[in-house]
């Protein structure tokens, strides 16, 4: 320090650290007392109006009567009408045609075809273990008698994946290629992925009746977000120095895109393929409802007749079709750990002698066929559509087989599946069924058990919190209240719109069940994410835990979320509750996975610059990690509500209630469309209402480039 | 610009007469197979081999020096050479593989959580490479943290916060966040953040890389005017020889993850371990670092007449004399006993003698090519 510094040095940083406190209590104050206001405004509105009980029913507008007057309307004109021979009719047929095509070649194949066929994508996608999981995969569809059924849900889902596929990825480039067009197209994206999959149902049935090209129509509108969005986010972020180079070797833009950009851009559009599947699968299963077929519809069936075993045997046709599929694009797109082609046995087994000796006579074998196959390829080299082809021997060797089998079989006469492998695990569930009912519901006589469990949430949380949002609440205070929230996330804008989304949840009529199907979704929030952060905080903490848990909740995601109920109801019976329950699941993974994520994602040196300055481990957590993983933890909140709000909808169709139940029932049966559209539109509301509120929420939490 | 880094002092002063900083055959092996690791090293095998046979890395080996209260010990070494390796050893906030360090006489290896928690809170304080700032807090808080983190009052850490700050430079931008300021401006912030609860022992990972020259010079002498003051213990690693010449009481020059030389910067200078280190030693001002007494010749006979010089003055202070005529001069040692000459001769020797061996480099490295 030198001689010369100014005296009044101290005195001026007593200053600034005056006034930086009273700075730091006015903030705090502020927003402390913001929240007093409102919850004091929320209140005296409540006293104020504590008569005015729920939205009052008169003043709902008779949509569901106009609904159905259109219903009436199409039915007539469906043979007359422009609109309807000119465009709906020739789609309708179309799609139909080829689901048709599709479903009759694959039930015309051989059983064992098919299985080699789904382990040759397998092996080539994963490796040979996966390979001979894929064949018992298929061989289960067989095994316990839903060969048609499971086979029919293929056919659906690859129809119904190849159209999402032949729109999404010309609009995606087209996306990435258009700035304009992607402004365009970018709300539109966000509205069909915020709304549960449900929705997409009705206005399909509208317009195309109840059958399987509605369903396809429906999942091709639900499934196609990923794969558009993907598309345009792999060619966008391909450098754009790459891309100079191209065009400094004058590449015209359709070359760049064909040869540089979309190359680059695969990963990312498989990624979006494989979304789509799985988002399709999801939808697929639900179909059922308005007569898709297939396995959903199996499960369907014997959930409505309460054979759970035999809803729980097909619905695990569908978690294996739904693995296969995650899986096998998963690897194409070269996303998960390729393992080596040969390996049988797990890698720690490789000292042993035998096991090295049976790969290495595995690999010999490959070689041989290898060699066939390339020598059975030559000719293909110079046939124009074949030369890809050609450098894949294995393929060739593969493919070839098939086709002989399938001919050789064909000409014996078509073999069905032996009924001899047939078995049937379904009473064996029914049974465990009874035992649950009989046994835990009650653990050995104490009132504790799954019962008292569903008991007690029902009891002090479900129940009260809708009684209290619609009866209990005056309806402006509701509205008050959500205005308030909005106002304070998102300012006047916001605030207006919350305001629109819950008077229109009341006009259309809806208030009652929209209540109660928000007290459900909250009540599964708050248990989704009591549980799921602190999951995510020790998995972030513990390598091993992390390892630990991470297969479940690949398992927990990849399962359909209809498919999910069925466990639920073994353990919970039906009604809220189960709903509730798998809701928690199946939204569980999000807030578990964002949180981890988060906190992994913080930079080492902050953590270690922490720890250096002697920060105990729950320091740490407070004042640097969870901090700064705020962003993530928080869009794993906003997650688990869409995904929650999605799962309390379907369950709607095991006794859930609300909402959902009112669109199932209007889509089962036709006097009841109209009242069924308007329940799907106020799930809509619904689902735009939160989706806003925590986009503004997250907003708040993002770091602005370059300052709070 | 210049300031002082010193305040009121908050936590215990220690004045115990133990070596500060003792470290002790400090190995860290990164990698799953330690084991095996362990029994190659133990047997002698090199740094590669021991990847090669078990893929485990060796990042640094045997490390064994020990730093003086008031000392600052520079660490030099290509990049990848486990200079920021070691450092964190010495915390622990990377667990050693194996060896001891000593804080005072204390192996930390053997204190619990909480005690060794006490000692960084207490004793210990650093700077890191890449800053390792917190970016939701404002540039106070970052400072301020340690303190926080000791449980003082807002009020009092704010001052101090507040002080440090001006020392770097930095008084009005305490309210803005880390990603506002330039590279340079954040690595003063890290640096305030350090000085801030006035450790006895403070590790410093190239503290001023991204300093521009000006603000570099600035701290240094900052650095140095701290250390004449309040005598503390530093290890200091750095990619600039000329800094590390100007800060370091002694320098350590680490390869592969070890120590070939550790000596003052005239050894490092005037006799290079191998040629490693004196492509270090290259560029540096030798003539401000070697002292007379290394290059004198012992006395035999008369001492030279004229003004004689001391032991351990610089060549930079009397080329002027030795240029000027052709005279030896005579060296004395403190007490004032003459104990040897030097002379024009042996100075060009010394110096021709190394810009020798550079050019021969040079014409070695054009063959090559
Ligand atoms: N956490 C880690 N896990 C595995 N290897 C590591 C880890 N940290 C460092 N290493 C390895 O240890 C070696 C030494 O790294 P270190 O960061 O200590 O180098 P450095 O001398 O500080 O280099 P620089 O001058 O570039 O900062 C490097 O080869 C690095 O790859
Ligand atoms: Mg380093």
């Amino acid at each position: 320090m030198t001689a010369e510094a100014p005296a009044t040095e101290p005195s001026r940083i007593a200053g600034a650290v005056e006034t930086r406190l009273a700075l730091d209590r006015r903030r705090r104050t502020r927003s402390g007392s913001e929240l007093v206001v409102g919850l004091a405004l929320v209140v005296a509105a409540q006293l104020a109006l504590s008569a005015v009980g729920g939205f009052p029913e008169s003043w709902a507008v008779p949509l569901a009567d106009w609904i159905d007057e259109a219903r009436r309307w199409v039915i007539n004109n469906q043979t007359t009408h422009w609109s309807f021979s000119l465009v709906f009719n020739p789609i309708s047929d179309s799609i139909d045609w080829g689901l048709r095509t599709v479903e009759r070649f694959l039930l015309w194949l051989p059983w064992y075809v098919v299985a080699a066929a789904g382990a040759m994508v397998a092996t080539s996608a994963l490796g040979m273990r996966a390979g001979l999981l894929a064949a018992a995969g298929v061989l289960y569809f067989g095994a316990i008698g839903l060969w048609e059924e499971s086979l029919q849900t293929v056919a659906l889902m690859t129809v119904a994946v190849g159209i999402s596929v032949a729109i999404g990825v010309p609009v995606g480039i087209a996306s990435a290629r258009y700035d304009r067009f992607q402004r365009n197209v970018r709300p539109l994206l966000d509205a069909m992925q915020t709304l549960p999959a449900f929705v997409y149902l009705i206005p399909v049935v509208l317009l195309f009746g109840v059958a399987r090209v509605p369903a396809i129509i429906a999942t091709v509108i639900y499934a196609l977000p990923p794969v558009i969005r993907l598309t345009d986010l792999g060619i966008r972020t391909v450098s754009p120095a790459t891309v100079e180079a191209a065009e400094m070797f004058g590449a015209t833009p359709r070359q760049t895109l064909r040869k540089v950009q979309f190359p680059l851009a695969l990963p990312s559009v498989l990624t979006g393929i494989n979304q789509t599947i799985m988002m399709a699968l999801s939808i697929v299963v639900i179909a059922a409802l308005i007569g898709a077929g297939g396995l959903g519809q199996v499960v369907l069936e014997s959930l409505r007749r309460l054979f759970v075993g035999r809803a729980l045997e097909a619905g695990l046709a569908i978690v294996v079709l739904a693995m296969l599929m995650d899986r096998v694009t998963h690897g194409a797109a070269g996303l998960g750990t390729r393992r080596r082609r040969l390996r049988l046995m797990p890698d720690s087994l490789e000292r042993l002698g035998f096991v090295r000796a049976i790969e290495g006579a595995l690999g010999s074998v490959d070689r041989a066929l290898c060699a066939l196959g390339a020598v059975l390829a030559r000719p293909m080299r110079h046939a124009p559509g074949l030369a890809p082809l050609a450098r894949r021997p294995r393929w060739v060797l593969g493919l070839l087989a098939l086709v002989v089998t399938t001919v050789v079989s064909a000409v014996l006469g078509r073999p069905e599946f032996p009924s001899a492998f047939t078995f049937s695990f379904a009473s064996a569930m029914d049974w465990l069924v009874d035992w649950v009912r009989d046994n835990l519901y009650e653990i050995g006589g104490t009132r504790f058990g799954t019962g008292w469990f569903s008991d007690s949430i029902t009891i002090y949380a479900v129940t009260p919190l809708r009684e209290l949002f619609s009866t209990d609440l005056a309806w402006p205070v509701v509205v008050l209240a959500v205005a308030l929230a909005g106002w304070r996330l998102g300012g006047v804008p916001l605030a207006m719109f919350c305001t629109a989304c819950v008077a229109g949840l009341g006009f259309l009529g809806m208030w009652t069940l929209s209540m109660d199907t928000l007290a459900q979704v909250i009540v599964a929030v708050v248990m989704a994410i009591i549980c799921g952060i602190p999951l995510g905080v020790l998995a972030a903490r513990s390598d091993r835990f992390e390892r630990m848990i991470k297969p479940v909740l690949d398992f927990l995601q990849t399962i359909p979320s209809f498919v999910l109920l069925v466990p639920v109801i073994i353990m919970f019976n039906v009604g809220r509750i189960p709903g509730i329950i798998a809701s928690v699941l199946y939204a569980l993974p999000a807030a578990t996975r964002l949180t981890n994520l988060g906190i992994r994602q913080v930079e080492g040196e902050a953590t270690e610059a922490s720890r250096a300055f002697g920060a105990t481990r729950g320091q740490t957590l407070r004042k640097v990690q969870l901090p700064l993983a705020a962003p993530s933890i928080i869009a794993g909140i906003n997650q688990t509500v869409m995904l929650v709000l999605a799962m309390v909808v379907i369950a709607g169709l095991v006794g859930g209630g609300g909402l959902g139940l009112e669109t199932v029932k209007g889509l089962r049966r036709t006097d009841s469309v109209g009242s069924g559209f308007v329940a799907g539109l106020a799930i809509v509301l619904l689902a735009m209402l939160l989706d806003r509120l925590l986009q503004a929420w997250t907003r708040r939490f993002t770091p602005v480039e370059g300052g709070p | 610009m210049k300031g002082e880094f010193g305040g009121h002092y908050i936590g215990p002063v220690v004045t115990t007469e133990q070596t500060p900083l003792e470290c002790h055959e400090v190995t860290k092996v990164f990698g799953d197979n330690l084991a095996a690791a362990r029994t190659l090293l133990a047997g002698g095998c090199d740094r590669q081999k021991v990847l090669d046979q078990t893929g485990c890395l060796v990042a640094v080996r045997d490390a064994t020096f020990s730093v003086e209260r008031g000392e600052t010990f520079v660490v030099m070494g290509l990049s990848g050479s486990g200079k920021s390796t070691l450092i964190r050893c010495l915390s622990r906030l990377i667990e050693p593989t194996s060896g001891t360090v000593k804080i005072d006489g204390t192996p930390i290896g053997d204190l619990d959580d909480q005690e060794l928690r006490e000692l960084r809170r207490q004793r210990l304080s650093m700077v890191f490479q890449h800053f390792g700032l917190f970016p939701h807090r404002r540039v106070i808080d970052n400072v301020a943290f340690g303190l926080e983190i000791q449980g003082a009052a807002k009020a009092d850490r704010y001052e101090r916060a507040l002080e440090v700050l001006s020392v770097v430079g930095l008084g009005d931008w305490a309210d803005h966040f880390p990603q506002q300021l330039s590279g340079g401006m954040q690595q003063r912030v890290g640096l305030a953040r350090a000085l801030c609860v006035e450790p006895e022992i403070l590790f410093f990972d190239e503290p001023f890389s991204a300093l521009d020259p000006l603000i570099r010079r600035d701290m240094q002498e900052e650095l140095l005017s701290l250390q004449a003051r309040m005598r503390r213990t530093l290890v200091f690693i750095t990619h600039d020889f000329h800094e590390a010449l100007k800060l370091g009481d002694r320098i350590a020059i680490m390869k592969d993850g070890e120590f070939v030389q550790v000596g003052t910067p005239e050894q490092i200078v005037s006799a290079p371990a191998d040629d490693y280190v004196r492509e270090f030693a290259e560029d540096a001002p030798k003539t401000k670092v070697i002292t007379v007494g290394s290059v004198m010749q012992p006395l035999d006979g008369e001492a030279p007449p004229g003004e004689p010089v001391g032991l351990d003055a610089v060549l930079e202070d009397v080329l002027p004399r030795l240029l000027a005529n052709s005279e030896a001069l005579g060296v004395v040692d403190d007490q004032g006993n003459v104990v040897g000459a030097v002379d024009r001769a042996r100075v060009a020797d010394l110096l021709g003698e190394s810009s020798r061996a550079s050019a021969a480099r040079a014409g070695r490295g054009a063959e090559r090519r």
